[in-house]
């Protein structure tokens, strides 16, 4: 581009600037009086403190997030969560009547030893979580709003990267909203010591498996939001998940047990290396005795690994005071175990099953938590949230080889999991 | 009754329950409200669903079914 004398170069950045600044909508034309001037920064921060009885999981995850208005309707975001993970995890073994020793997933000589009768967990457990996301949204007609999304995030052996796209039209004079969105994701895990090949024998953690591994997830959601009357509203949605390539835990291993419950081994587990989710939601939200908010949600959760899961979630929002509110907090959850769940495998059963998890996370339980919550708008606006809540799966035993049933029954093979959840909320403008 | 008759039937009872449904602009004060949002705190849902996330078999409903770390 050619400067003429007439545009000094200082003329043409302050041009370009307000340019800059038109285009960001930051110039709109605001009523004179600066204190009506509305705010048009966001920041919404979070901290949470989870912990698992039995010297289980423990995360620190604090979590940021700014938006900025950029006037007529357009919005943009970001966050930037970090995840710090500390303790032992269920490895799948089976509880055995004399000491257990596995090798650590990195292999290099290290190994941990699991008393008998106790779960085998694995202790040398912990990452880092680093996750950010960016996010725009604008009204693309009088009635739609369009966004668009990206995200990230990094561990040490796992990488995601995404991108998604909502839409949400208002309808029958903004009674009724009709939302869709799709998103991809593309995760990629790098195994410490690499990956097993699966349902084979481990043997001093040597994996020959490849050092990488893949999945792509396609997800889609179609829901409505429907205004019931001035003082309810309820949303309905429906959620596909398909999920193609690698879906195996590569440190989860299974025990492989002869008729006295003895493990003669222990085997890589193996999951299909395909998932369709798909999960259906209600929400139903109702303002009463013209003060508190009562929230009640349901889930209806089915997938191709013969999973189903009904969530009951309640909430209780008493608006004792003006700025003040008390919100007890409960939920019920229940899973059946996947097809292809077993506790442990009876010696042969590793080379006749196609597929096969002792993971608990996809066995059989009910969950419930009970919740607690304090929120206080302060003097400047500003608003702070404490919230406490207990939580604790109770593990239903199935899928145990009936061969060694009865030598098994004498150990707890699918014990309770506790945990508690503390978070810390702080929402300012700015 | 079929079940597709039912179907149909509770179809029909809903788009013409839809029609009595809503508020009108000037009865929206309530509805909009802060704590009315369907989901007024989102960094906190964003918490919740990391955690069940990693610690259940189910996931999605309220948003996309999630992902983007390796815990399960």
């Amino acid at each position: 581009m050619q400067l003429n004398d007439a545009q000094s170069p200082n003329a043409l950045r302050l041009r370009l600037a307000a340019a800059t600044l038109g285009l960001l909508g930051v110039t709109t034309a605001r009523p004179a009086a600066a204190d009506d001037e509305p705010r048009k920064w966001t920041f919404d921060n979070g901290l949470l403190f989870y912990k698992e009885s039995g010297g289980r999981v423990q995360v620190i995850e604090p979590v940021v997030n700014a938006a900025v208005d950029l006037g007529n309707d357009r919005t943009l975001s970001a966050g930037l969560v970090l995840d710090s993970l500390t303790g032992a995890t269920p490895n799948g073994a089976a509880p055995a009547a004399t000491p257990q020793t596995f090798s650590s997933p990195s292999g290099r000589g290290k190994t941990y030893t699991t008393a008998p009768g106790a779960t085998p967990l694995d202790n040398t457990f912990h990452d880092t979580r680093f996750a950010a996301d960016l996010g725009y949204r604008f009204a693309l007609t009088p009635t739609g709003k369009l966004g668009f999304g990206l995200h990230g995030s990094k561990e040490y052996d796992f990488t995601s990267v995404g991108a998604n796209t909502q839409y949400a039209l208002d309808l029958n004079q903004k009674n009724s909203t009709l939302n869709a969105g799709l998103s991809f994701e593309y995760d990629q895990v790098d195994p410490v010591g690499h990956a097993p090949i699966p349902l084979t024998m481990m043997v001093n953690a040597i994996k020959t498996g490849g050092a990488s591994k893949s999945k792509n997830v396609k997800d889609g959601l179609i829901g409505i939001t429907q205004i019931i009357d001035p003082q309810s509203l309820l949303q309905f949605n429906y959620s596909l998940s398909l999920s193609n390539g690698y879906e195996t835990d590569p440190y989860k291993i299974l025990s492989v047990v002869d008729s006295n419950a003895q493990p003669q081994y222990y085997v890589y587990e193996k999951r299909p290396d395909s998932r369709t989710r798909h999960a259906f939601y209600a929400e139903y939200k109702r303002f009463v005795f013209n003060r508190d908010v009562a929230d009640l949600s349901y889930r209806y959760f089915i997938d191709s690994w013969g999973v189903r899961a009904h969530t009951v979630d309640l909430s209780y929002r008493w608006n004792f005071s003006n700025n003040k509110y008390l919100e007890p907090t409960g939920r019920f959850y229940t899973q059946t175990a996947a097809d292809f769940y077993h506790v442990a495998l009876f010696t042969g059963e590793d080379s006749s099953v196609h597929d096969a998890s002792a993971d608990p996370r996809l066995g059989a339980f009910n969950a419930v938590t009970g919740g607690l919550k304090y929120g206080q708008v302060l003097g400047n606006g500003n608003e702070l949230s404490l919230r406490v809540e207990y939580y604790k799966q109770f593990s239903k035993v199935t899928d145990v080889p009936v061969q060694a049933a009865t030598a098994l029954s004498q150990f707890n093979l699918a014990p309770d999991l506790s945990a508690i959840n503390l978070s810390v909320g702080y929402r300012f403008n700015w | 009754m079929t079940p597709r008759l039912s179907l149909l039937l509770i179809a029909a009872l809903a788009l013409s329950g839809c029609s009595q449904l809503g508020a009108k602009p000037w009865q929206r004060g309530t509805l909009a409200r802060a704590d009315m949002q369907l989901d007024p705190y989102p960094v906190q849902s964003h918490l919740d669903d990391h955690i069940y996330f990693s610690k259940e078999a189910a996931s999605g409903g309220r948003g996309f079914g999630g992902g983007g770390c390796g815990c399960n």
